[in-house]
């Protein structure tokens, strides 16, 4: 531990010039939750649970890692070959801290892409999967690949800070495009993402809502992949995307789209600097 | 200023030459390609809406039309699409803006049943489209109240995001300027108060049937409301 300090010591002074040091260490979800608690103990949206609080240790996402580990590692479809070659922006297979640092821009296919457009990317690219095989057309569940390779692979950055990077101009692009996108009011209803998310402590019924501007209880309200009690199931940043747009009464959304890229730039960079809980548990 | 930015784009299109193939763009619906580097926040945002191939723009929606001219802002939408409350000349044009689309309804404002409004104002269905579409058919959209309002004062859940109207009617009675002003708000409540984020329910999504149950439930000295 004393040795991985001193190792760290260069690299963090390296960083130190550049910008500020991005927290490169993980940490439990259920500890970086009480840390989140502890800071804000008037937060209506963070304390609003005490039972989920109370599970968060037999939190039942928990339960696909072992599943997503497999499928990772194992040899799968056409092509037979794992997922190891997949560089999710920190090199081939390499999964620890690249969740947070997500989305972004990447040189193999020349735009910008989120955590489940890079894995869905991966798994058609290297695994030779098509968009008819249930592994990458069955996107949300508990029981599909989708979301049990996103658990197991978000968990690797789980107390990692959100520190997605700008410097390449299309995840500047899209991360700007992403707040307009989320104060663009539209729809049946004339909602932007701010009609919900604007105000600290308010409530739609019974479910008190995360404030974007609170950076701690944003980093809880963007932190997907998390089990929602309400519906027994782990659930993804997209398929957050496509429950608010649909409640919003706005068109439908569609998977891989950059809409959802854009959105979950902004989202991010809304929580940077703060600890990701991976998975978290959620109402 | 003009030779800045002729001179920060003839920077990025060399680095773009300079890359390998397509990297800084994507393609459209139509297979242009674009360069998002090119356009400023609100084009990329309006371009990814619209032209992204991102939601479902050409499947039909419950108002009648598709999802494209539910996602194209009208005038107030556009204008209200900020971050807090509008400035003094924004909030000007979003109250003459909606005055001017408001029509009173023929014979009057008058109260339906609170019964029904009671109903209406706790049903949250209705207008949901995408993977899953709400079927006017089998069952009519509600006005979804409770989802931001208190409004009995016995219902336990309720939200949080708009003012409380328990009690509403009996402070206020039932003569011809309460019902017409109170009409006024649910039909366009960007009347009173501009880039609120309470929806338009006189445009496309209750009847006037429907909002006259609604205002019963509010105003009437038997509904729970005033109890």
């Amino acid at each position: 531990m004393f040795k991985k300090a001193l190792l760290a010591l260069p690299v963090a002074m390296a960083v130190g010039v550049a910008g500020t040091a991005a927290q490169a260490e993980w940490q439990d979800p259920n500890d970086v939750l009480q840390k989140l608690l502890e800071a804000q103990p008037d937060s209506k949206y963070l304390h609003q649970s005490e039972m989920n609080i109370m599970m968060m240790p037999d939190n039942p996402a928990l339960y696909l890692l072992d599943d997503g580990e497999e499928l990772f590692y194992k040899e799968r479809g056409p092509n037979n070959v794992s997922l190891e070659a997949c560089d999710f922006g920190k090199g081939e297979g390499v999964l620890e801290g690249a969740y947070v640092r997500l989305p972004r821009y990447f040189d193999d296919v020349g735009k910008v892409m989120d955590f489940e457009q890079r894995l869905v990317h991966c798994m058609k690219e290297i695994q030779g999967f098509t968009e008819d095989d249930s592994a990458v057309s069955q996107r949300h569940g508990s029981g599909s690949d989708i979301m049990r390779l996103t658990t197991y692979i978000a968990h690797q950055s789980s107390g990692y800070e959100w520190d997605l990077p700008l410097d390449h101009p299309e995840e500047q692009a899209m991360r700007d495009a992403g707040e307009v996108l989320f104060f663009r009011r539209g729809g049946a209803m004339d909602f932007n993402c701010a009609s919900c998310h604007g105000q600290s402590g308010k409530q739609i019924r019974a479910s008190v809502l995360p404030e974007m501007r609170n950076s701690q209880e944003w980093t809880k309200a963007v932190s997907w992949p998390a089990h929602r009690a309400g519906q027994d199931n782990v659930r993804s940043q997209n398929h957050r995307i496509r429950g608010c747009l649909w409640q919003m009464r706005h068109a439908g959304i569609l998977p891989d789209t950059p809409v959802n890229t854009a959105l979950i730039s902004y989202w991010n960079d809304a929580a940077r600097g703060e600890p990701a809980i991976l998975p978290d548990l959620k109402r | 200023m003009f030779n800045k930015k002729m001179l920060t784009a003839a920077v990025v299109v060399s680095a773009s030459a300079a890359l390998a193939g397509c990297d800084q763009f994507f393609q459209d619906a139509s297979d242009r390609e674009v360069d998002i580097t090119q356009m400023s926040p609100e084009e990329l945002a309006e371009h990814l809406v619209l032209e992204s191939d991102s939601f479902r723009l050409d499947q039909e929606v419950q108002e009648g039309g598709t999802g494209r001219e539910r996602m194209q802002q009208d005038e107030i939408q556009a204008l209200c699409s900020l971050e807090g409350s509008p400035d003094n000349e924004t909030a000007g044009q979003v109250v003459a803006a909606a005055r001017a689309s408001y029509e009173r309804p023929d014979g009057g404002v008058e109260l339906g049943d609170w019964r029904r409004g009671a109903e209406l104002a706790r049903s949250g269905y209705g207008y949901r489209v995408g993977h899953n579409n709400d079927d006017h058919g089998t069952r009519e959209p509600g006005a979804n109240c409770y989802a931001c309002h208190q409004m009995d004062p016995a219902e336990t859940t309720y939200g949080t995001i708009g003012p409380s109207l328990a009690n509403y009617g009996r402070e206020r009675g039932t003569d011809e300027s309460v019902l017409n002003y109170v009409h006024e708000v649910i039909n366009n409540p960007h009347q009173y108060f501009p880039c609120t984020h309470m929806p338009r329910f006189g445009r496309n999504f209750l009847t006037e049937e429907q909002i006259s149950h609604v205002m019963a439930y509010l105003l009437h000295p038997d509904s729970p409301v005033n109890q």
